[in-house]
């Protein structure tokens, strides 16, 4: 069992990174229609500026300033580019953040350069929470977990309990009539943008010191954070949340199996003749960890298109 | 009575906890102009949805030709030979007014997934598309960009597309919705002669149109049907009165 | 009409003539410019034509490439096709793959479909490396290709001549196909794909069927590919490929039937050129996309349709000035760009931060750029880059003055109706 809870435990962490950044991005499209291919790269700005920080400010000021930065280049790029293209409608909306994306990318490597960079824990941090079996479980995992979930708690009392929450959720059901009551929703749709960037900067700036920093992270958890909200339906906090955990615990948990589908199907008798197929069924279950959460996203439109919390089309 | 093409047996529609269409019942016959009218809100467009296969019913059933159509997609529906056309124009922009045509000719051609053959010499497709065109007054109006056409141009092209499968049956959303006496007018006398032999199914608000062109008129109230039959009839009835046309009953 | 023919066979004769005038490299590159040329007109079937952006296409390019170069080395090597045949292998695995990948992606829309897209790619790069009978691993899976029907096709003009021979049959039939009934259905998905369904068409199995064959002319592609560079990797997965491919055709320009192969020979030139020149290649790519995007959204190929519609109408002395007002001041811009991108990266770069360690605080080591010296905090250096901008900006100025006296001395036909797509295109 203890090799389970390793797995498991870095599986919800994992998941709640994800859902870090896959929180801004189903929320911004459940409000503004747009798919922000971007949504990543401010992960990777919340990484990278933090690192710049790090060495000016200190660890903790880096990682405070860092998301606040990320999130003043998303309100500048809802401002400044979304806002001009909205007009020719939601295709070159994805167009241009997919633009964005490629360039983000290449100016980070043009500043930072083509390879990791030694952006790590710091010494504060770095030390062993607890010992699971032989193992020493790091602090900082706990760290991120933690951040993360302080983050969904404070997002959401702000959108249920404030009187800015009230507006913007009202704004994400009824825009116009949001407007026709006064409210600025321009400007609240850029604070969304804002925000939702930001949170992805913060799990950057947290999850950077600990995974690598490089400009191919934005990539790695973009595809991921897709899957997470296709999974999870489009616009549901719930369902992210939901489908953060379940492809993190999934895909944790399956690095640690060293059988392959043969000899699961080895129970069953049928162990000689999956051999002989040979392909897919002899492949080491950790070795296709990486493409379980595609194959489950497949799963997932064959079953319930929508998503697992998603509005019916 | 000429054999029903469409009828409606309590047809029950919820979202949720609200009901808006709470038993409706409705027949129209085979070459029958069937108005449906109502104030806002009666349920009118779902009912249509309802019909054309965007909505499933909650309850009851649809018959087209005595066949079972209730829950069917609306392609399915559409080739069973019933044909709707909508509120808001619902038609291609940036093609061309003869293009939008072809489209809708195309299909009952058989030509869904041919990629061997070239459109331009399917003589048969040309020469349909061009009559339909120019039994609504627009063949002169064959290469303009359908999104730049003038409001009214760009309904009678929905009616032309809605008819381009020789439906049994046609259903027509409000057409005269934002026309002019005049253009109400051309419209109406247009829909009389493209609805010989088929059925109409007509919502329209604009009570002289009702009277003119319908034989039956079946008046809707949140979602029941409260009265039925000829105009006469329904100008006639008290409880009409009250609950739609009011005070300016137009006697 | 006649124009355009004229100009089409033109075209042909100069791309048969190159290699007769052209140095192998170049002869190489060309071959790459028309595959990529290929790949995004295919890409466009889908893109531009149907209306669904999908965001993975290279999974299909990919398949082709390594059905081919299984077809290649089957029978010991001896090929399962004669090698002008050998596209067929790429077409069959394209297509077979379309009709899949194309069955779960078409049952949505939108962002949903472009995110599912992306997902099948990425499950083909992430699986592919573990399958290593199938995609070689790491190291790939090589080839050779065997002489067929007269020729050895050891030399690249040959290659050349069977990439152009197929390039030109296949981009014949994508324009085919845009003229049956098939092709005029995916403008109505793009436009109007709801009305489609109340017309009784199936929308969801047609739409399988474009994406199926878009599948398939990109298995073509890549089996071009193969057959050129005689290997197949699994980072033809990558979805570096997939983004260029979006990037070809917007900025060529999706409505018009070439536009993506203009563009896609166009950026393939450039990268093919500037490449060894400089690191930030593709950060000018992404920059150029976006500006389309925001400012041209008919790409290259409309700024050429609304030059010649201008020139028809005002005539092209008239035009002409605003024209080269117009390039010059792009050229001034970009060349901006590129001073301060090509600056920055080398300041930034870890090469001379050790130098300007070593040379202590303070003191800033000149750059080396375009073969000259330059001092970071030396006046030239943030002059020659302003000055570019202010001469763009003032050519710039000027050409839009020369455009609105045209536009004033002709208001009989109305601004704007140049570039419009015409009904008799594709768009």
């Amino acid at each position: 069992m203890e090799q389970l809870a390793t797995p498991l435990l870095n599986g919800v962490i994992y998941g709640l990174l994800l859902f870090m950044v896959s929180a801004g991005l189903t929320l911004i499209f459940g409000m503004m229609g747009i798919l922000n291919f971007a949504h990543a790269s401010f992960y990777m700005l919340g990484a990278y500026f933090a690192y710049a920080l790090q060495d000016v400010f200190g660890f903790w000021p880096a990682i405070i300033v860092s998301p606040l930065l990320v999130g003043v280049v998303g309100i500048l790029v809802e401002r400044y580019i979304l806002r001009r293209v909205h007009r020719f409608g939601h295709a070159h909306e994805l167009l241009i953040t997919f633009g964005l994306s490629f360039i983000i990318v290449e100016l980070v490597k043009l500043f930072f350069g083509n390879y990791p960079v030694n952006y790590r824990v710091p010494a504060s941090l770095d030390f062993a929470a607890f010992t699971m079996g032989s193992l020493d479980y790091p602090a900082y995992r706990l760290f991120m977990g933690i951040v993360a979930i302080g983050m969904f708690v404070a997002i959401y009392l702000l959108l249920s309990r404030t009187r800015v929450g009230i507006v913007v959720r009202s704004a994400i059901h009824r825009p116009k009539m949001a407007e026709a009551l006064g409210h600025n929703v321009p400007r609240v749709f850029m604070g969304v943008f804002g925000v939702g960037a930001a949170m992805a900067g913060l799990a950057g700036a947290v999850a950077g010191a600990f995974y690598t920093t490089s400009p191919n992270m934005a990539l790695e958890l973009g595809v991921l954070v897709f899957v997470v909200v296709v999974i999870g339906g489009l616009g549901s906090l719930e369902g992210a949340m939901l489908a953060s955990l379940l492809i993190g615990i999934v895909t944790s948990v399956a690095v640690g199996i060293d059988a392959s589908l043969a000899d699961f199907m080895a129970l069953f008798g049928a162990g000689d003749l999956a051999r002989e197929i040979g392909g897919i069924l002899v492949l080491k279950v950790s070795s296709l960890a990486a493409s379980l959460p595609f194959a489950l996203m497949l799963l997932v439109l064959l079953v319930r298109p929508s998503g697992l919390m998603g509005d019916k089309e | 009575m000429s054999a029903a093409i469409l009828s409606l047996a309590d047809v029950h529609k919820s979202f949720g906890p609200v009901e808006i269409i709470r038993g409706v019942s409705l027949t129209v016959g085979a070459n029958e102009r069937h108005a449906v009218i109502g104030p806002n809100g009666a349920g009118k467009s779902t009912l249509f949805h309802l019909i054309s296969g965007q909505l499933r019913p909650s309850a009851g059933g649809i018959f087209l030709a005595g066949e079972p159509i209730a829950g069917h997609s609306p392609q399915a529906v559409n080739r069973l030979g019933l044909a709707r056309s909508f509120q808001i124009t619902n038609i291609f922009p940036r093609l061309s007014v003869f293009e939008n045509i072809r489209l809708a000719v195309m299909r009952s051609h058989g030509l869904q997934y041919c990629f061997w053959q070239w459109v331009d010499r399917n003589r048969r497709v040309r020469e349909q598309s061009e009559a339909l065109l120019e039994s609504v007054r627009l063949g002169h109006r064959a290469g303009a960009v359908a999104g730049e056409l003038s409001y009214s141009e760009q309904r009678s092209l929905e009616i032309a597309m809605t008819l381009a499968s020789d439906p049994r049956i046609i259903l027509l959303d409000e057409p005269m919705a934002g026309m002019s006496r005049e253009e109400t007018q051309y419209t109406t006398a247009l829909i009389r002669e493209v609805t010989q032999g088929r059925a109409l199914l007509i919502v329209e608000h604009d009570m002289e149109v009702v009277f003119s062109l319908s034989e039956r008129v079946s008046v809707l109230v949140y979602g029941r049907i409260i009265a039925s039959g000829t105009p006469g009839e329904i100008r006639g009835n008290a409880q009409v009165r009250e609950a739609y046309l009011g005070e300016e009953a137009t006697a | 009409m006649k124009v355009r023919m004229v100009l089409l066979a033109a075209g042909v004769c100069v791309l048969a003539a190159a290699p007769l005038l052209l140095s192998d490299g170049l002869v190489n590159a060309a071959i790459s410019m028309l595959i990529a040329a290929l790949f995004a007109c295919a890409y466009n079937l889908l893109c531009g034509q149907a209306g669904m952006l999908s965001f993975g296409h290279s999974a299909y390019f990919g398949v082709g490439a390594f059905a081919t170069i299984h077809a290649m080395n089957a029978v010991d090597g001896a090929g399962l096709l004669p090698t002008p045949l050998m596209p067929l292998a790429g077409a069959l695995g394209g297509l077979l793959f379309g009709f899949a990948a194309g069955w779960f992606s078409t049952q949505r829309t939108g962002a949903y479909f472009a995110m599912i897209t992306l997902a099948i790619a990425e499950l083909l790069h992430a699986i592919a490396p573990q399958l290593k009978g199938v995609f070689g691993g790491e190291a790939g899976i090589s080839s050779m290709r065997m002489p067929a029907w007269g020729w050895d096709f050891g030399s690249t003009t040959e290659v050349y001549y069977l990439t152009l021979a197929w390039v030109l049959a296949s981009l014949a039939g994508l324009y085919l196909l845009t003229r049956t009934p098939l092709g005029r259905l995916a403008l109505g998905i793009r436009e109007n794909s709801h009305r489609l369904r109340f017309l009784g068409y199936e929308v969801h199995r047609v739409s399988v069927l474009i994406f199926a064959l878009s599948g398939m002319f990109s298995g073509i592609a890549g089996s071009l590919q193969v057959l050129s560079n005689e290997s197949a990797n699994y980072v033809m997965f990558d979805t570096s490929l997939s983004a260029a491919v979006v990037l070809n055709t917007y900025i060529g320009g999706v409505h018009a039937f070439l536009g993506p192969a203009l563009g896609a020979a166009l950026v393939t030139f450039f990268g093919y050129a500037v490449s060894d020149l400089t690191q930030s290649w593709l950060l000018y790519q992404g920059v150029l996309f976006v500006l389309v995007i925001m400012f041209m959204p008919t790409g290259l190929a409309g700024l050429l349709d609304l030059a010649c519609g201008s020139a028809r109408r005002y005539g092209a002395r008239a035009v002409a000035p605003a024209a080269g007002l117009y390039v010059l001041a792009g050229g001034a811009y970009a060349a901006a760009l590129v001073f301060l991108t090509e600056l920055l990266q080398r300041l930034f770069s870890q090469d001379y931060r050790s130098l300007a360690q070593a040379a202590g605080a303070g003191h800033w080591p000149p750059v080396r750029m375009f073969g000259h010296d330059w001092t970071p905090l030396g006046t030239w250096t943030w002059v020659a880059p302003a000055a570019l901008i202010v001469a763009g900006w003032l050519c710039w100025r000027a050409a839009t003055a020369v455009v609105r006296r045209l536009q004033e001395a002709a208001p009989a036909v109305p601004a704007g109706a140049a570039g419009m797509a015409s009904p008799g295109r594709t768009a």
